[in-house]
């Protein structure tokens, strides 16, 4: 090898270190924007929030039209969350586990294909477009608006979510325990209930959670279902509700400084809810995970 | 010299503490008696006002809830017409295919009150702005698009006009405010009449939506150099500029109460379905400051309703003097509906039946 | 996500020929319910949103799609998509070539260059950011974004790359197409960034010693090994990055500023499908004004299932290729 061609691979070497230097920059440079963007992101919303955040967002009602400097909160939002959060969970949940316990424990290949292509594009689905479903399905002509109707396009939006990772779940129970069980001359349905499903019941409960954090936000398909709301504080889920998403973004795009600090606060719970709920989710996952795999 | 911003922020707060007063009042009786009847309404932003302060007072009045969501004409119009509501609140008369699609319906005018051209120029505050049909409609057609146009420095002698880009404001949602604006303009702008025309929604030539009365408040709030047209009562709530209109008796007037009054003057008769206009009212002797742009607003129920009982009731009660009052001051500034339309809505009103 | 289930039959389905029990039968029949169910949704949903647009749809045909008149007006009305496709088009695209570089240098900082002590926050930071609500985003957009960008980033892109036309006059109000490309940008960066961390930590980790004790540097490494490996799965996250980008409404409706016009100029106001039917949809003037929103919605459908099935079609051709098993992700 002659000198030259020596200094000529060094000088490539040289040439190879500097794109790489360059190109780990670039990727630390793209990794510092884009954590700087989101941690503004979080930071403001946070920042905004707390200083708005007190007692009165949780236990006032707003007061149309307000010239006084009364106290107002969003009372009739965070009831009517609560109650169409729950209706779409209790909606969503059975039915998503359901068909979880189908495709993973009964269902033939192409039907399992079928019916997860179909979960796919159902999760795929616009949540501005369920809401047009729910309205023309069930609002129009239907008797109104109503907390059900609401939670019903919630649910829609929960079902592929639950249903995936309860598949996801079942899929991670050892075999041995079903084969151990049918060996016994335990029945199927039996071992899916009572062996089966309580391995998997942390698993279940990490999607749920996660899907409830997802869906508590969620605002495109209330803007039909559940809107006509006065600031009245309702349970009643036959009736439309005030929801907290539709509440911010009503107030986002009013002029009043007052209404922006009370968007801020109730942006400010509803992120912290949805921190906490992930949080839980991943403390209920580590859990779950050992115990599917019985240690 | 007080100017016209700084008396009306004094109104509002002897206004304010008066309704402080009001709802300390109201909050001690808030806890809620069993199994009050409610009725439920949406649509106008325009008189969502009223119905803020309509509401708490009759359900003192009466024991009834009334309780309304301000979403837009449009949106009250398709609410009615679905029967997702009780009664539907428009300041747009229903258009053909609008009645035909209510069925039933009946509109009644319950209120009156007016939509302004209100402005962000710095420096220019209420009433300093002069403006004629003419002009406002070009602005609105991007035929003028800077504050010192020969045109509106015409119009504004003596004023300082700034180089400042005009930006349009308009509602995104179906509004009875836009169904007023766009009438007006087509009166008086033929080119507005023929290109864009008249409806609660319409194919505006540019500019930037906001949605509902409060979103294009905002939206002109935090705009330099921009204009839109918002309800009178939003305007004065947010205070927000608006600008003095010229009308057809050649007065630049500011839509105070007397002016919306003197414009509903202009009604003569009441037409079978209560359908009336009273945008650019025509040059009458004795209401010299007609407002232009004024307007009706109705309340739209089906003539056979369950709930008829009660929102007879109720409506009524919204067209009593005593009502009509509540709405009627300075910083609400509905003006009281003459006497001749109220005697055609009672009519209308009757023929409401379970 | 797709489910990769390449676990073998009998192994899975340990019931095979048992005696059958009834309440083997009612498990079966109700889980399998839920599942048509399910399926009988999504049929349902495509039928009722075709069913809803068909007078805009038998009034207007196929031209909908590039008529770019909106008109409500009684006795005028006309309408047509394109004014809102070409809002959606823009403010997608222009979102997912901001957010793609940036999503990828994030994924390859976490998964290649951080120091261990970095990658935990700043993996539970992006994963935070992917739940947070549209709506809030869209509040952050309309109230500290949007003025921002008008006053100081806008001007500043202007003087400098004015000639560019999508760079024209800033607009004065805060509500733009820009601001909502950014607000997308935020929301679609953590989905593309966790999508694609997730692939680079799937490339088998001998493939990239083995390319590093051959003497390759790390990015050549990744040029030569990571990115070849997941070049399919990143297409996919890309593309779904692109059908939420399309699907979003709220935060879209609260920053874009509802204009009316078709322009290039990023800094004018705009509209997209979704953000019309949500801004507009309540207080429809018309039966043919429904209609046609609706239509736009089936238009929407369309986009962002295609967009969809595409990415999963992806997904399964790369699984098959690569053998990944169904725990790999785990």
């Amino acid at each position: 090898m002659s000198a030259q061609e020596l200094t000529a691979r060094s000088d490539g070497l040289r040439r190879r270190r500097a794109v790489n230097r360059s190109m780990e920059l670039l990727a630390w440079v793209a990794a510092l924007i884009a954590v700087a963007i989101l941690g503004v992101v979080v930071f403001d919303v946070g920042r905004r929030g707390w200083s708005e955040l007190n007692w009165n967002l949780l236990t006032k009602q707003p007061i149309p039209f307000s010239f006084t400097n009364a106290p107002q909160g969003l009372a009739n939002a965070f009831a009517g969350t609560l109650v169409i959060v729950g209706l779409a969970t209790a909606m969503a949940l059975p039915v998503g586990i359901l068909v979880a316990i189908y495709l993973n424990e009964f269902a033939p290949p192409r039907i399992r294909n079928g019916v997860g292509l179909a979960l796919d594009v159902l999760a795929g689905v616009p949540a501005i477009v369920v809401g047009i479903f729910v309205y023309s399905l069930l609002v129009v002509g239907g008797g109104g608006q109503s907390g059900i109707k609401a939670a019903f396009a919630l649910a829609i939006l929960m079902l592929p979510f639950v249903a995936r990772t309860t598949i996801e779940v079942l899929a991670l129970v050892p075999n041995a325990l079903r084969e151990a069980s049918l060996g016994l001359g335990v029945p199927q349905w039996r071992t899916t209930v009572s062996i089966v499903l309580p391995r998997a019941v942390g698993g279940i409960l990490t999607g749920t959670v996660l899907a409830v954090a997802r869906v508590a936000g969620e605002t495109a398909p209330l803007l039909f279902t559940s809107s006509l709301v006065g600031p009245q504080v309702g349970w009643n889920p036959a009736h439309a509700l005030q929801t907290v998403p539709l509440a911010i973004f009503e107030l986002s795009e009013s002029p009043d400084p007052k209404d922006h600090a009370r968007a801020w606060a109730a942006a400010f719970v509803l992120l912290l809810f949805i921190l906490l709920a992930s949080l839980t989710a991943r403390w209920l996952a580590t859990r779950s995970a050992r115990k599917i795999a019985g240690r | 010299m007080p100017n016209l911003g700084t008396s009306i922020r004094i109104v509002t707060a002897l206004a304010a503490a008066a309704a402080l007063a009001a709802a300390g009042a109201g909050a001690a009786s808030a806890t809620p008696a069993k199994q009050l009847t409610t009725l439920n309404g949406a649509g106008s932003s325009l008189i969502a006002p009223a119905l803020a302060v309509w509401g708490p007072a009759y359900t003192k009045a009466a024991g009834v809830e009334v309780n309304y969501s301000s979403v837009g004409s449009g949106a009250g119009i398709a609410a009615i017409t679905a029967k997702t509501v009780d009664f539907g609140a428009s300041d747009a008369p229903l258009t053909p295919d609008q009645a035909s699609a209510c069925g039933d319906c009946v509109q009644i005018p319950w209120a009156l009150s007016a939509t302004v051209p209100t402005y962000n120029i710095p420096g220019l505050h209420s009433g300093q702005l002069k403006l004629d049909g003419p002009t406002l409609a070009k602005i609105f057609l991007g035929r003028i698009t800077n504050w010192d146009d020969p045109a509106v420095k015409k119009l504004n002698a003596g004023v300082r006009l700034p180089n400042l880009k005009i930006t349009t404001v308009h509602r995104s949602d179906g509004s009875g405010d836009t169904y007023a604006f766009t009438d007006y303009l087509s009166h008086v702008s033929s080119q507005w009449a023929s290109q864009v025309g008249t409806a609660t929604s319409v194919s505006w030539p540019g500019g930037v939506g906001g949605a509902k009365n409060p979103g294009v408040a905002a939206v002109i709030a935090s705009t330099p150099g921009a204009i839109g047209y918002i309800s009178v009562a939003y305007v004065i709530q947010n205070h927000l500029d608006w600008a003095r209109m010229k009308n057809s008796a050649g007065n630049f007037v500011l839509a105070s109460a007397p002016d919306i009054e003197a414009a509903a003057q202009s009604v003569k008769t009441v037409p079978a379905g209560n359908k009336m206009s009273i945008v650019d009212p025509p040059k009458n002797a004795k209401f010299k400051n007609a407002w232009p742009l004024s307007t009706f607003t109705y309340v739209i129920v089906h003539t056979v309703t369950p709930q008829a009982q009660a929102l007879r009731k109720f409506i009524f009660w919204a067209l009593t003097p005593k009502a009509q009052r509540l709405i009627n001051n300075s910083f609400l500034v509905f003006a009281p509906i003459p006497t001749v339309v109220l005697s055609a809505a009672e009519r209308t009103l009757n023929k409401v039946h379970a | 996500m797709a489910s990769i289930d390449t676990t073998s039959e009998s192994a899975r389905r340990p019931f095979e020929g048992r005696r059958v029990h009834l309440g083997d039968v009612v498990l079966q029949g109700v889980a399998g319910a839920a599942a048509a169910g399910a399926t009988a949704l999504v049929l349902l949903i495509a039928w009722k949103v075709v069913d809803g647009a068909r007078p805009s749809i038998s009034k207007f045909g196929i031209s909908f799609v590039w008529h770019d008149v909106w008109n409500p007006v009684v006795g005028r009305e006309a309408y047509g998509a394109a004014s809102f496709l070409f809002g959606t088009a823009i403010t997608s695209f222009v979102a997912l070539l901001l957010a793609a570089p940036l999503a990828i240098g994030i994924a390859l900082f976490l998964t290649e260059l951080a120091p261990r002590v970095l990658r935990g926050p700043v993996t539970s930071l992006v994963e935070t950011l992917a739940a947070i609500p549209s709506v809030v985003v869209g509040l952050w957009g309309i109230l500290v974004l949007g003025p921002a960008l008008r006053s100081h980033v806008e001007p500043w892109l202007h003087s400098a790359l004015g000639w560019i036309p999508l760079f024209g006059p800033p607009s004065s109000a805060g509500a733009s197409i820009f601001t909502a490309i950014v607000v997308l940008t935020i929301m679609i960066l953590p989905i593309v960034s966790s999508i694609s961390r997730e692939l680079f930590l799937g490339v088998p980790a001998e493939l990239k010693e083995g390319a590093l004790a051959l003497g390759t540097t790390r990015w050549e490494m990744v040029r030569g090994v990571v990115f070849p490996y997941a070049r399919g799965g990143i297409a996919a996250a890309l593309i779904l990055g692109l059908g939420r980008a399309m699907g979003e409404a709220i935060a879209v409706t609260q920053v874009i500023g509802g204009g009316t016009t078709i322009s290039w100029n990023l800094f004018n106001q705009g509209d997209t499908l979704a953000s019309k039917i949500a801004a507009e949809y309540q207080g429809a003037t018309s039966n043919l004004d429904v209609a046609s929103l609706i239509y736009l919605g089936l238009i929407l459908l369309v986009l962002s299932l295609g967009a969809n099935i595409a990415a999963q079609w992806i997904v399964r051709g790369v699984a098959r290729r690569h053998g990944v098993t169904r725990g790999g992700r785990a």
